[in-house]
C-alpha cells in the first residue's frame, strides 16, 4: 500500500522522512562498507526480479489472484540489510518514474516496506527456520508478517493524519490479513521452487539463534504495531476498555499527566497535538521493548 | 509500455528541461511542502497550485493530456480514501485530499518528466545521499525493462503451451523461481562485463551539475510563487 501525497499531516511525514533517511542512509554505508562491490549488480536486478515477478499471476480461486509483494523473500535471500537498501531503490523508483506513492511521502513508505516489513519479515526466518520441521512455517508467517505490519503502519498514519478510518478499520484489515496470508504463501510456494533450483542463493538462517528471543522479538513487533494501530485509529476504544477495566478510575494521576487524553495540553494546533501524542506513544513503545532486548541479550551473555 | 513514455518525454528539449536537475528537485521539494501545509478549506489557494503547475506543463512543451493521464493514476487510490472521507461528513477535506494528491503527482510527473534519471540521481548523490543506494537505483531502473519484457515473454510461451489459470500455484512458483535464477545469472555477466569495461564504483554524468543564472531564477520564481499562495491561503 503506496501513500500518496496529500494524505498524511506535516508532521507525520516530516518525522518519517527524518527517521528512514537517517536508517536508510546508516544501513546502505553499512553494507557498503561490509560487502564486495560485486553485490551492487546483484541488489538492483534483484530489484527489477521483483518488479517484474508481479506480472506473474498466483491463482486462489474465484477467479481472483494475487501477486508476490517480495519483502520478506529479499530478505531471505539478500539478508534484511541489502533487501532494505532494494526495497528502498523499488520505492524510490515508484514514486519518481510511476507516480506510485508520494514524494514527501516516501518517508513513511520506506518506513513501513523497507524498514519495518523486511524486519518483520526476516524475523521469523532469522529464529525458526533453522530446524527443518518448522522451516516452512516460518517462511510463511515471514511473507504473512511483512505485509500485515507494513498495512498496520500504513493505516496508523493515515489515522494520526486526520482521515477518518475508524468505521472502516475492521474491513480494512480483513482485507489487508488475506493479502498477508497470501503473501505467505506465495513467499513459501516461490521459496521453495528456488530452493529446488540452486539452495545456495538462499541464505542460511543461524543456527545458534535462540527461541525465546525470536518470540520475544516477534511479540514486540506484533504489540508495537497492534498498539500503534489501536492508538491512533480507534483511542476511544482505549479508554473505553480503561474505563471498563476500571484503570481510569484508579490510576494515580502521573500515570496521566504526559498524555492526557492522548493529547499534549501545551501545544494548540489540534493535529499537531494528536501527532505529537501518538508519536511520542510509539517512541515510549519503542524504548520500552528496545530496553527489554538489551536486558534480556546481557542476562543470556553474562 | 507506458514508463518508455516518460523516458522518451524526458529527453525532449524545452525551458523546462534545460534546468538544473538539482533546481528542479529543490522547487518540486518547495511546492509539496507548500502544498502540504494549506489548510482544506482554502480552495482558491489550489486554484493558485494548479495555475503554477499549469504553467510549468507549458514551459515543459509536453503534451498537457498525456501528463493529466499519466498523473491520473493516483485517483483510484486518493477517491477511495476521500470517498470514505465524504462519508464521514467532511465533504471539504475529501475535495482537498483528492485536489493535493493530484496536483502532488502532477509536479513530481513533471521532474521526471523533463529529467532523465541519471542526472537526477547524479544531483541526489551530490546531496550526500549513500552510493550503494544511488547505484542500486540505476541498476534497478537499467534492468527493470529487461527482466519485464523477459518476465512477458515467459507468459507467453506458457500460454502458447497451454497454461492456464488452473495450473495453479506450483506452476507460478515454478515461473517465479525460473524468471529469479534467470535474473541471478544476469547479474553474475553483468558484473563481469561492468569489470572488464573498467568500471570504477560510479556512473559518470556527461553534463556536469552547475547551478546557472536561470537555474536560480527558475528556483526564485517557485519559491516566491509557492510561498505568496500559501501565504493568502
Amino acid at each position: 500500500m503506496h501513500i500518496p501525497d496529500g494524505f498524511l499531516s506535516p508532521p507525520v511525514w516530516a518525522t518519517l522522512d527524518a527517521v528512514s533517511l537517517t536508517a536508510v542512509g546508516l544501513i546502505a554505508r553499512r553494507a557498503q562498507r561490509d560487502t564486495e562491490e560485486s553485490i551492487v549488480p546483484l541488489l538492483g536486478v534483484m530489484g527489477a526480479f521483483v518488479f517484474a515477478a508481479q506480472m506473474i499471476n498466483f491463482p486462489v480461486g474465484l477467479g481472483t489472484s494475487g501477486h508476490l509483494v517480495g519483502g520478506a523473500l529479499l530478505a531471505m535471500v539478500l539478508g534484511p540489510a541489502a533487501a532494505t537498501v532494494v526495497m528502498t531503490a523499488i520505492l524510490v523508483i515508484q514514486a519518481f518514474v510511476f507516480q506510485d506513492g508520494g514524494v514527501m511521502s516516501l518517508g513513511a513508505n520506506i518506513f513501513n516496506m523497507a524498514l519495518a516489513g523486511v524486519f518483520a519479515g526476516y524475523l521469523p526466518y532469522r529464529y525458526w527456520a533453522a530446524s527443518p520441521r518448522a522451516r516452512k512455517a516460518a517462511i510463511f508467517a515471514g511473507g504473512t508478517l511483512s505485509v500485515l505490519v507494513s498495512a498496520c503502519f500504513a493505516l496508523a498514519q493515515l489515522a494520526i493524519s486526520g482521515v477518518p478510518l475508524r468505521r472502516w478499520l475492521p474491513v480494512s484489515l480483513v482485507l489487508f490479513l488475506v493479502s498477508a496470508l497470501l503473501e505467505g504463501a506465495i513467499t513459501v510456494a516461490a521459496v521453495s521452487a528456488i530452493e529446488r533450483l540452486n539452495a545456495a542463493w538462499v541464505r542460511r538462517p543461524i543456527t545458534t539463534a535462540s527461541r525465546p528471543v525470536g518470540i520475544i522479538a516477534i511479540a514486540a513487533i506484533l504489540l508495537v504495531t497492534a498498539g500503534v494501530l489501536v492508538a491512533t485509529a480507534a483511542p476511544d476504544g482505549i479508554e473505553k476498555l480503561a474505563a471498563q477495566i476500571g484503570i481510569a478510575a484508579h490510576s494515580p494521576t502521573w500515570l496521566h499527566a504526559p498524555l492526557a487524553d492522548y493529547e499534549w495540553q501545551g501545544l494548540q494546533s489540534s493535529w499537531l497535538r494528536k501527532a505529537s501524542a501518538g508519536f511520542t506513544g510509539m517512541a515510549l513503545l519503542y524504548g520500552a521493548c528496545l530496553i527489554t532486548g538489551r536486558f534480556l541479550s546481557r542476562q543470556r551473555s553474562s | 509500455m507506458h514508463h518508455v513514455v516518460v523516458e522518451r518525454w524526458s529527453r525532449a528539449s524545452s525551458p523546462l528541461h534545460a534546468r538544473d536537475p538539482l533546481a528542479k528537485l529543490a522547487a518540486l521539494l518547495a511546492f509539496l511542502l507548500a502544498l502540504s501545509t494549506t489548510p482544506a478549506r482554502s480552495q482558491i489557494a489550489f486554484l493558485g497550485y494548479a495555475a503554477l503547475i499549469g504553467a510549468a506543463m507549458a514551459g515543459s512543451r509536453l503534451p498537457l493530456g498525456g501528463l493529466v493521464r499519466r498523473a491520473a493514476l493516483v485517483l483510484p487510490f486518493s477517491a477511495t480514501f476521500a470517498f470514505i472521507t465524504w462519508l464521514s461528513g467532511e465533504p471539504e477535506r475529501a475535495l482537498a485530499l483528492a485536489e493535493k494528491s493530484f496536483l502532488s503527482g502532477l509536479a513530481a510527473l513533471l521532474l521526471i518528466a523533463t529529467t532523465p534519471l541519471t542526472p537526477l540521481l547524479a544531483a541526489l548523490e551530490s546531496l550526500r545521499m549513500p552510493r550503494l543506494l544511488i547505484l542500486v537505483v540505476q541498476f534497478l531502473y537499467r534492468y527493470l525493462f529487461v527482466i519485464s519484457e523477459q518476465a512477458q515473454h515467459m507468459r507467453l510461451a506458457a500460454q502458447s503451451r497451454g497454461s492456464s489459470r488452473r495450473h495453479g500455484f506450483t506452476a507460478a512458483a515454478g515461473a517465479l523461481s525460473v524468471l529469479f535464477a534467470r535474473s541471478w545469472e544476469r547479474s553474475d555477466g553483468i558484473y563481469r562485463a561492468m569489470l572488464s569495461r573498467g568500471f570504477t564504483g560510479r556512473f559518470s554524468t556527461r553534463e556536469h551539475l552547475h547551478l546557472h543564472l536561470a537555474d536560480a531564477a527558475f528556483l526564485t520564481a517557485v519559491v516566491a510563487a509557492c510561498l505568496a499562495i500559501r501565504l493568502v491561503a
